[in-house]
């Protein structure tokens, strides 16, 4: 249907084509403007450059569109760090959360952009899946034979000047991202954890993007390490996860302070949020947990 | 044709000034005492009610030029006498609007064409324009999707579209900007093309959009009229044609919420309230709905400030004698309506703001099976709240789909605001999608 919509659309500017064609070659006969529509179209539609960009492409190379697409990604990559030093500066507190916790390891990472449109759409989700990815990476090469815990949060220096797997570094690929979408997006910050064979990580992101696969995207994001649990040790992880996104403790706290109603931001004595009657601390003790640690990621926050 | 728009555009100019000059003789009356008072004496103009009002968007890319074209928009009609002109740095600022209690970022700047008078609202972002939305501060009768022509389309038009479809705009203009960076003009045909695609992959009707291609620059410069000002105007002309006027609350069928009951020796039973839409007149025939009732009968009387009306429009607030009305037929919280256009319902879907704790609202997240109180018309009942499939909680400062279960069937439909709070708290605010069935598990546990 998308296809026949397509073809419509373009039928009544086939013959136009045609005739501007024609016109043109009786009046200059120049190889250079004898671009053909319909392999713009595809180019463009293939690539998602500019049209001008695409045109460009396609002169350069007489319309071999191989060629042309491949000067367009490198094109694309020095085009999109001038934009990105163009760009530099601008205010940026959309964005995602993203996460992705492992066996013994998790890695949370926040990535701004300007706008909240920029944000629902796919190429920003890629970016943000492949910095979760980046740092999981370089977070299991650092960790490798070890099994303390350990607990780091990364520098933006740090972040940009980290390698991908395609290779090249995030700034490459975040200078790539920014030229597509145009909009400053800014890697703010990542954390990662590694634990101990008998510690959990409990995770949790608020407002995952419906149908995205792979590492969890959100709003917010939690990280909870603990230890020992009844049951699934997942679904605990889960709903201190939530606890901590929809309550944002500060501190830790201990088991037995005394709760200080509705401003408490220690841990341990606030109410639960999905059981109110209890404590966190009480709680845990019934589910025979400990929680040790957590972080929590609110896009935009200080910013 | 030219000749024929120019006299259009003449006359209600020529209206304006004369009713403009009546309003300014009367100012200068009462303006006398008021200046020997010492009050400040420069007058604050005043806004005439002689063309219909509509309310537009922009949409588009942060550096397509949305905001150069709102300030070439009030710079043209500026010249026409329909507006003030607003520089760039006047408007770009998206000052924070408090609707409700509810902070929404948000420009607005008002101008009027030759027929219409129009509401321009332009706001930063998607969570922005939902908000405005469900408070209705400005509901958007069509709106300008700006693409500029250097980069055509870009990765998140989609998402500007989907905007589009998710606030219910149905009118969309599309603007191709920054046509003087351009040469070749097959360029923009490219860009045209693509984007009336796009549309109808949206569900728009992609090959009959109005597409109008221009530089709101070279209109702000005065360069190239053909792309300035005349671009400008061809597209004011184009959202006058394309975009309908919205439907006048007058026209409706009559919905009056009853706030009060009072019965009247010798005379019966007289209902108050507010005409919330449509006109009512002696004579006419009403039925009441609301708190497990419904009934016929048929208007007496109107009154207001204790003077008998011929006919009561939207706004008024008015009584009305009912015949045989008995004064515990009726309590506050239904509504007399036209027979026939409205329904109690029990269950419906709604899209929901929860205000921040900055606005006021709760500062803890809630999960399914959370009951707080609806308050909508003259009306409160009870209601429990079930969210959709794929969330868990709702976040404070953000915005839902809901299902409401009310505890008991109230005056509901689509369209319809309401309030939400729990205790003493106002928590939300929000608007009814759709209208559900009730099913037998939904009303259990009412405690």
């Amino acid at each position: 249907m998308a296809f026949y919509s397509i073809l419509r659309s373009i039928r009544p500017d086939f013959s136009r084509v045609c005739l501007s064609k024609h016109v043109q070659s009786v009046h200059m006969s120049c190889p250079h403007f004898a671009i053909e529509k319909a392999l713009l179209l595809k180019l463009r539609k293939t690539t998602g450059y500019t049209f001008i960009n695409c045109k460009k492409a396609l002169e350069k190379f007489d319309n071999d569109i191989n060629q042309a697409e491949n000067w367009l990604h490198e094109q694309a990559q020095k085009d999109g760090w001038s934009k990105a030093t163009r760009l530099e500066g601008r205010r940026a507190k959309e964005g995602l959360i993203g996460q992705l916790v492992g066996d013994r390891a998790a890695v949370m990472v926040e990535v701004n952009c300007e706008t909240d449109f920029v944000a629902r759409n796919e190429r920003f989700q890629e970016l943000v899946r492949d910095v979760v990815f980046s740092v999981m990476a370089h977070h299991l090469r650092k960790t490798e034979g070890q099994s303390r815990y350990m607990k780091s949060l990364l520098s933006v220096e740090d972040l940009t000047a980290m390698s991908v797997s395609e290779g090249g570094t995030l700034a490459d690929l975040l200078a790539l991202t920014i030229g597509h979408l145009g909009e400053n997006i800014t890697l703010k910050r990542a954390a990662m954890l590694g634990v101990p064979t008998d510690w959990r990580i409990g995770s949790y992101v608020h407002g995952p993007l419906a149908g995205v696969k792979g590492p969890a995207m959100g709003r917010y994001g939690a990280l909870v390490v603990f230890k020992g649990g009844q049951g699934e040790a997942a679904a605990l992880g889960r709903k201190l996860g939530q606890h901590v996104v929809g309550e944002a403790p500060v501190s830790l706290g201990n088991a037995d302070d005394l709760p200080c109603g509705d401003s408490e931001t220690r841990l341990l004595p606030q109410s639960f949020l999905l059981d109110p009657s209890q404590t966190v601390a009480q709680y845990l003790a019934k589910e025979g947990a400990h929680v040790l640690d957590f972080i929590r990621f609110q896009c935009g926050e200080g910013a | 044709m030219a000749a024929l728009t120019g006299l259009r555009a003449c006359l209600p100019s020529m209206l304006q000034l004369s009713t403009s000059g009546l309003l300014h003789c009367s100012y200068k009356v009462c303006s006398v005492p008021l200046s020997r008072r010492g009050f400040a004496t420069e007058a604050k103009k005043v806004y005439t009610r002689d063309k219909p009002h509509v309310n537009i968007g922009t949409i588009g890319h942060v550096d397509h030029g949305k905001t150069t074209l709102t300030a070439a928009i009030t710079k043209v009609l500026a010249e026409a006498g329909g507006a003030r002109y607003k520089k760039y740095e006047d408007i770009d600022n998206a000052p924070e609007e408090k609707a409700r209690g509810i902070t929404i970022n948000a420009s607005h700047v008002e101008y009027a064409t030759a027929n219409r008078h129009y509401g321009h609202i332009d706001c930063p972002g998607h969570a922005d324009y939902v908000k405005n939305m469900i408070t209705g501060t400005a509901q958007l009768d069509g709106c300008i999707l700006v693409v500029a022509a250097t980069d055509g389309q870009m990765p998140q038009t989609r998402e500007h579209l989907l905007l589009a479809q998710q606030i219910g705009v149905e009118h969309v203009v599309v603007f191709i900007n920054k046509a003087d960076a351009v040469d070749d003009p097959e360029m923009l045909d490219l860009v045209e093309l693509e984007m009336r695609e796009v549309l109808t992959e949206f569900g728009y009707d992609g090959e009959n959009t109005p597409i109008i291609t221009g530089s709101a620059l070279c209109a702000l410069e005065n360069k190239k009229p053909e792309l300035g000002v005349n671009a400008v105007l061809k597209l004011l002309e184009v959202v006058d044609s394309y975009v309908p006027l919205p439907k006048r609350e007058l026209d409706k069928p009559f919905l009056l919420p009853i706030e009060g009951v009072y019965s009247i020796p010798g005379r019966g039973t007289v209902v108050t309230g507010t005409l919330e839409r449509g006109i009512i007149k002696k004579g006419d025939e009403c039925e009441f709905v609301g708190h497990n009732r419904s009934f016929k009968s048929v208007v007496t009387g109107v009154e207001m400030f204790h003077q008998s009306l011929e006919r009561a429009e939207a706004g008024d607030n008015l009584g009305a004698l009912v015949r045989g009305l008995k004064r515990d037929e009726v309590r506050r919280g239904m509504v007399m309506s036209k027979p026939g256009s409205i329904q109690p319902h029990q269950k419906v879907q709604a899209q929901v703001y929860i205000l921040s704790k900055e606005e006021g609202g709760r500062h803890k997240p809630f999960v399914t099976n959370f009951m707080p109180v609806m308050f909508s018309l003259t009306w409160d009942m009870a209601c429990r709240v079930v969210l959709p499939l794929d969330k868990e909680m709702v976040m404070p400062g953000e915005d839902t789909s809901l299902t409401l279960n009310l505890r008991q069937p109230m005056v509901l439909e689509k369209g319809q605001r309401f309030t939400l709070r729990d205790g003493n708290k106002t928590i939300g605010t929000g608007l009814v999608t759709d209208i559900l069935t009730t099913t037998a598990d939904d009303n259990v546990n009412w405690g």
